[in-house]
């Protein structure tokens, strides 16, 4: 399968999923809104790799539901190759989702523990009746199981039979099964271990080769998002803060948050990390989503936030060809300090 | 066992002697379960020094929480069994004490910081009252001065508002923030020894990184030794001053965070350092994974446990397990093979 990159697959526009709280005696009181995910715009072109990260409750695993529209987004439109998902009826995106698959976080809470494996990666096969007769279907299942390097005598087997390397196979296979152009994977190595999670890898990315597959591939590890994805999107408290290829969002971090969140990853190998020193700048939580801050979100813990900051949300612009960044120091019709004193402190810490 | 024997010698050396407050020889703990007998930790030895810092390593299963776990006979019996083994603790034989001597020293001159803060404290008991408890059982006090020290360990642990979080339960505190908090009661009692149990898996990256810094200053400020349970290897070369690295109930590779990153001598080391992508090399080159899945204690391997997933694998391996052995001055390991022969 070719895969041109200037052709967009997925296009989302404005996303937003809001959830309402709900107490009182009945819980009929509506006592306040999480905004989740509150106007995220992306594309995916055909056949790359887009990394989602951020910290827990910055809205990345629900703009991927969102996507999906396994839950309802509030507002927003997300379009397939040209299809408006969010404008379909039940009957038709449940078509459309044969396209657009998902490998989950955990795979030990993902199988149904009293469905054969057989049953498991088959059933979207009979979901999209995407077979001949029993056998055909039998057949299909066992070339999947050994797509994802499983053997296929283990097609009747149960998933607690299986080790959490295992597992994450078999969910992978499910993807595969009714031969997706999408698959979103939420943490899909995040819960394995550090010697299975380069195997699981490497399998995502040998099968994305094989059938042309486009990722959006969502994970809070830094090196593992570096080493899979072909753009990054950083995201905090619902929105996006920074967009951008690869290797420059590793070599060249605009966003005070994405700069924190490279220092606070340490390196395997003692010597780099005696060299790098600590950025103790960041300090504090994520603040609840319950109760966002106002202006931009990352203010609270900013150490550039100035008046500004505090009032206004900054919009998402490019910096650099490709390179999208939130922040009122990179726009000089926000700022009252400049970019450049971002640059020059990275300086100094530096040296 | 001959490995431990030797082992013994190395610390004679004067240059590199720093004095030892945990010793810990031929520790094996046992499960029973369903008729079957797990060893899930399996002939470990190793020292502690005073002020340092010393990393265990390994995956699930590998025995490194169960190693802990033993050090303060926590070890649930039944099913569980330290069934070998002696820990010394500042020249006192652990494993000999009564269950009221160790009830004494746990808290007091060894602490233990676990994993998920949510599930460590009792939510019906505010703060104050489970960071003063240790203190009153093992250092005694009246009700004002305990207040007082609770927020001052509070303050220490960069909690902001100590006076009124003293007040504060649990589930009113945020993840890190309880985790700050675990690590106040871990050090109520002023101990010799902290324990850290993957303390910071639970956490964001951002989080994370603030809690291991505050613990690395607080025992350096201290002199506090540290044993340091960890998946991560990034954390590791952060924090750890030496390393254990276990596999399968045993310790494999050990010696310091120079020697094991850069040098590393056993297979499985090898294989852990060349299977994570790294912030800190060209991205898009492909991983090299360890093969097959971790063994089942039950039913290990014969000979190395590591033989079915190793690519040096000859026929020793297979028939003989290999003893830890001296590589260099600090540097030990477990395995026939030597990986850098062409």
């Amino acid at each position: 399968m070719s895969t041109n990159h200037n052709d967009v697959l997925l296009d989302v526009q404005d996303l937003k999923v809001h959830f309402k709280l709900h107490g009182g005696l009945f819980g009929q009181k509506q006592t306040g809104t999480v905004k989740a995910v509150d106007g995220v715009s992306f594309q995916v072109r055909r056949g790359e790799t887009l990394g989602l990260v951020g910290e827990s409750g910055c809205g990345k695993s629900t703009t991927g539901l969102g996507v999906l529209r396994m839950v309802e987004p509030t507002a927003g439109k997300v379009t397939l190759d040209g299809i408006d998902i969010t404008a379909l009826n039940s009957a038709a995106l449940r078509k459309a989702r044969r396209r657009m698959q998902m490998v989950y976080q955990d795979p030990f809470g993902a199988l149904d523990p009293r469905m054969r494996v057989l049953d498991i990666i088959g059933e979207p096969l009979l979901i999209h009746k995407m077979f001949k007769d029993k056998k055909d279907y039998k057949a299909q299942v066992h070339d999947l199981l050994e797509r994802v390097g499983l053997n296929p005598n283990m097609a009747d087997r149960y998933p607690h039979q299986f080790s959490g390397g295992q597992r994450q196979r078999i969910g992978i296979a499910r993807a595969l099964a009714a031969r997706p152009e999408l698959i979103i994977c939420d943490e899909p190595v995040s819960a394995l271990d550090v010697s299975i999670q380069a195997q699981v890898i490497n399998l995502l990315e040998d099968i994305q080769e094989e059938f042309g597959l486009t990722y959006l591939f969502i994970a809070h590890d830094l090196a593992v998002v570096r080493h899979i994805c072909d753009r990054i999107m950083v995201m905090y408290l619902g929105h996006v803060v920074e967009v951008t290829d690869r290797d420059a969002l590793y070599e060249n971090p605009q966003h005070p948050y994405t700069q924190a969140l490279m220092s606070a990853i340490p390196i395997p190998d003692p010597e780099e990390e005696a060299k790098r020193g600590f950025d103790r700048s960041l300090q504090g939580e994520v603040p609840s989503p319950l109760n966002p801050p106002s202006g931009c979100p990352f203010h609270p813990r900013c150490r550039f936030a100035h008046d500004a900051c505090k009032t206004q949300k900054p919009r998402l612009m490019e910096t650099d060809t490709g390179h999208q960044v939130a922040c009122h120091l990179y726009d000089p019709a926000a700022s009252d300090i400049n970019a450049g004193d971002v640059m020059e402190d990275n300086l100094v810490r530096a040296g | 066992m001959l490995a431990e024997e030797t082992h013994r010698h190395d610390h004679a050396e004067p240059e590199t002697q720093q004095e030892v407050l945990l010793r810990v020889s031929g520790l094996k703990t046992q499960f029973r379960q369903d008729g079957r007998t797990v060893t899930a930790v399996d002939g470990v030895s190793f020292d502690v020094r005073r002020g340092e810092t010393l990393a265990i390593v390994g995956e699930s299963g590998s025995g490194k929480s169960v190693t802990a776990m033993s050090i303060l006979r926590l070890i649930p019996s039944p099913p569980g069994e330290i069934v070998d083994g002696e820990v010394l603790f500042d020249g006192k034989d652990m494993l000999g004490l009564s269950d009221e001597e160790i009830r004494k020293m746990r808290g007091s001159e060894i602490a233990m910081i676990f994993q998920e803060p949510m599930t460590s404290m009792n939510p019906v008991l505010t703060i104050g009252r489970q960071l003063s408890e240790p203190i009153q059982v093992h250092r005694g006090g009246d009700r004002k001065s305990l207040l007082a020290k609770c927020v001052d360990l509070l303050r220490k642990v960069r909690i902001p508002d100590p006076e009124n979080r003293v007040k504060a339960y649990p589930h009113q505190l945020s993840g890190g923030m309880r985790q700050r908090a675990m690590i106040a009661m871990g050090l109520g009692c002023d101990p010799r020894l902290i324990i850290a149990d993957e303390p910071t898996t639970a956490l964001d990256v951002t989080v994370q990184a603030q809690i291991l810094e505050l613990l690395k200053d607080l025992t350096r400020e201290r002199g506090t030794s540290m044993i340091l349970i960890t998946h991560d290897l990034g954390v590791v070369a952060r924090y750890a001053d030496r390393i254990n690295v276990m596999y399968a109930g045993r310790i494999v590779e050990q010696g310091s965070s120079g020697d094991i990153f850069k040098h590393p001598k056993h297979p499985y080391t090898l294989g852990l350092m060349s299977s994570i992508p790294r912030l800190d090399q060209p991205s898009g080159t492909r991983l090299t994974p360890i093969t097959g899945q971790p063994p089942d204690l039950s039913n290990l391997p014969s000979g190395c446990p590591f033989h079915p997933r190793c690519r040096f694998a000859e026929d020793r391996c297979r028939a003989e397990r290999p003893p830890l052995t001296q590589v260099s001055d600090q540097h030990w390991k477990a395995c026939w093979i030597d990986v850098n022969k062409p």
